[in-house]
């Protein structure tokens, strides 16, 4: 599988990373296959985080066995100084290592979480005391939220080592700052930060649970993806065309297979493609009635 | 709103900013809106459909029924600089020589042949020495494609109620060479898509009007074609097939 660049961290990341969030939905035997399944393919940067079940758990006997294979990611949905050691301390345990390749925030949504992060009591206090007696080697950052909140914490951090952010066909059409992750995309590659893309493979929202209550979800996933192999295969392509360093793997294990197969296959994509896949999505989305042409 | 993807690769080797523009053929508005974005002085958005024309006032704003996307950056003037004109494209009302950029985007498969010769008369006429001329198209379609099928239903229930077809794809080499006649220097020619992703909106869109035409027909198949039509777009649902393409010419001077 090829592989980019994370950043300066001299780590080349496979253009897919594995979202450990798919070992939760499983029991500790078909984790352990799914680990294996996911190395036989070449992958070698994981991504967790304590928020997401048991993955960590049973994440941790195969992580293990194979450390040396495995770059791995962890995060924080702790502001804090004291909470930050405290999940990593956690976290550490849960996995059963000694370091984590990459500790990032998790989920930073507000400027004042930017402020509660970089102040002298902060989460990143934390990481880089962390960094020093050899936790964890490099930090990194993700976010669901506001592009422009992203950049500012690319301006804020200097030893930011990598961003998370969604990229898909769905938010490259549209053109609002609040959707122009591009410019995150831009500027990480400008200052050698290295880029992970989630919800490359979400198609919309769940219909609202009155229509469709949640135990009756086909996928574990908090999107409605995209789930025919073509659809796959196209939306990993796009994603990695962009640009980013990596892929993360859906959520559901259900999609891990068919991810991996795209993600060894992958050898670019044209942009008059890249074009068609964004038109489809825009269209199958709009609330333009009657609409003839593209 | 959002521009489309096939509207900013086409614009975005033109030089827009400042000029005043006419997009032939509004449709929907989507070369409007990026003429606008694109920093355009005033947009003309010419179409001889009331939909459309309301369709374009409301996503773009300015014709008082405005009721969102006009609050962003960016976005507070652009109703402005709109003027949605209701006319044929064979007699706009506007001057000679009048306007720097024109846009043609998606129109000329909705002409058949001699409107399309009028309509270039008439764009050459309002069309400033020196002025950009950009024509957005599809190719025709490949042999195989299936919605080749619903296309043809299309014209022939068009044809058997108007006398005309509904859809003409023209090859680029065709259009390049066609306007190249009405005075226009070709500069250059892209890929917008390909395929083109024909979606089920699409699909739909282009049963309707097959089956909205069928009901036009004097007598005869009005109803087996509009089942057709309904029929074949079930079946097809969606297709991704052909290619969209964009010409760019400037006239002398």
């Amino acid at each position: 599988m090829e592989t980019r660049p994370l950043g300066n961290t001299g780590h080349d990341s496979t253009v897919m990373t594995f979202g450990a969030i798919a070992l939760n939905w499983l029991e500790q035997e078909g984790a352990n296959q799914l680990v294996e399944h996911v190395l036989d393919y070449g992958v070698n940067h994981f991504d967790v985080a304590p928020t997401y079940g048991d993955a960590e758990l049973k994440l941790g006997p195969k992580l293990r066995q194979h450390r040396e294979e495995i770059f791995l990611g962890c995060k924080t949905q702790e502001r804090t100084y004291e909470g930050a050691w405290r999940k990593l301390d956690r976290s550490l345990n849960r996995l059963g290592v000694e370091t984590i390749d990459l500790y990032q925030v998790h989920g930073l949504e507000y400027d004042e979480e930017l402020d509660a992060i970089t102040g002298d009591d902060g989460a990143l206090a934390a990481f880089r005391e962390a960094k020093q007696q050899g936790l964890i080697d490099h930090i990194g950052l993700t976010s669901h939220g506001d592009p422009d909140l992203i950049l500012d914490a690319l301006d804020r951090i200097d030893d930011l080592e990598s961003v998370m952010f969604p990229l898909n066909p769905v938010v490259a059409g549209k053109d609002g700052d609040e959707y122009d992750y591009e410019a995150v995309l831009a500027r990480a590659e400008a200052e050698d930060v290295g880029t992970l893309g989630i919800k490359a493979f979400a198609g919309g929202s769940w219909p609202p649970t009155d229509e469709l209550p949640e135990a009756d979800r086909p996928f574990a996933n908090w999107y409605r993806p995209v789930t025919a192999p073509d659809e796959i295969r196209e939306r990993f392509d796009f994603a990695a065309a962009q640009g980013l360093t990596s892929v993360v793997s859906a959520g559901d294990p259900k999609l891990v297979t068919m991810i991996l197969e795209a993600a060894a296959d992958y050898d670019g994509m044209d942009e008059t493609a890249q074009r068609s896949l964004i038109e489809r999505v825009r269209h199958d989305d709009s609330p333009v009635p009657e609409q003839l042409h593209h | 709103m959002d521009v489309p993807e096939t509207v900013a690769t086409a614009l975005d080797d033109r030089e827009v900013a400042g000029k005043r523009c006419l997009e032939a053929g509004a449709g929907a508005g989507n070369a409007t809106a990026g003429l606008l974005a694109n920093g355009a002085e005033r947009v003309y958005a010419v179409t001889d459909d009331r939909d459309h024309a309301r369709t374009t006032r409301r996503r773009i704003g300015g014709g008082g029924d405005n009721d969102d996307g006009n609050d962003g950056d960016g976005w507070d003037d652009r109703g402005d600089r709109l003027t949605v004109l209701e006319s044929d494209l064979r007699a706009i009302p506007l001057p000679d020589e009048s306007v720097g950029l024109i846009t043609a985007h998606g129109l000329c498969n909705v002409l058949h042949p001699a409107t399309l010769s009028a309509v270039a008369e008439e764009l050459s006429r309002v069309a400033a020495p020196g002025a950009h001329l950009v024509v957005d198209d599809y190719d025709p379609l490949p042999d195989d494609a299936e919605i080749r099928e619903l296309f043809a239903v299309e014209n022939a229930a068009s044809e058997l109620a108007r006398g005309r077809p509904a859809l003409t794809f023209y090859p680029a080499a065709f259009l390049r060479r066609f306007f190249a006649g009405h005075g226009w220097e070709f500069e250059r020619e892209r890929t917008l898509l390909e395929p083109v992703p024909w979606t089920e909106s699409h699909v739909s869109a282009h049963a309707d009007l097959a089956a909205e035409a069928a009901a036009d027909c004097p007598e005869g198949p009005a109803d087996s074609l509009a089942a057709t039509a309904r029929r074949l777009a079930s079946e097809i649902e969606s297709e991704s097939v052909g290619r969209m393409y964009s010409l760019a010419f400037r006239l002398p001077g």
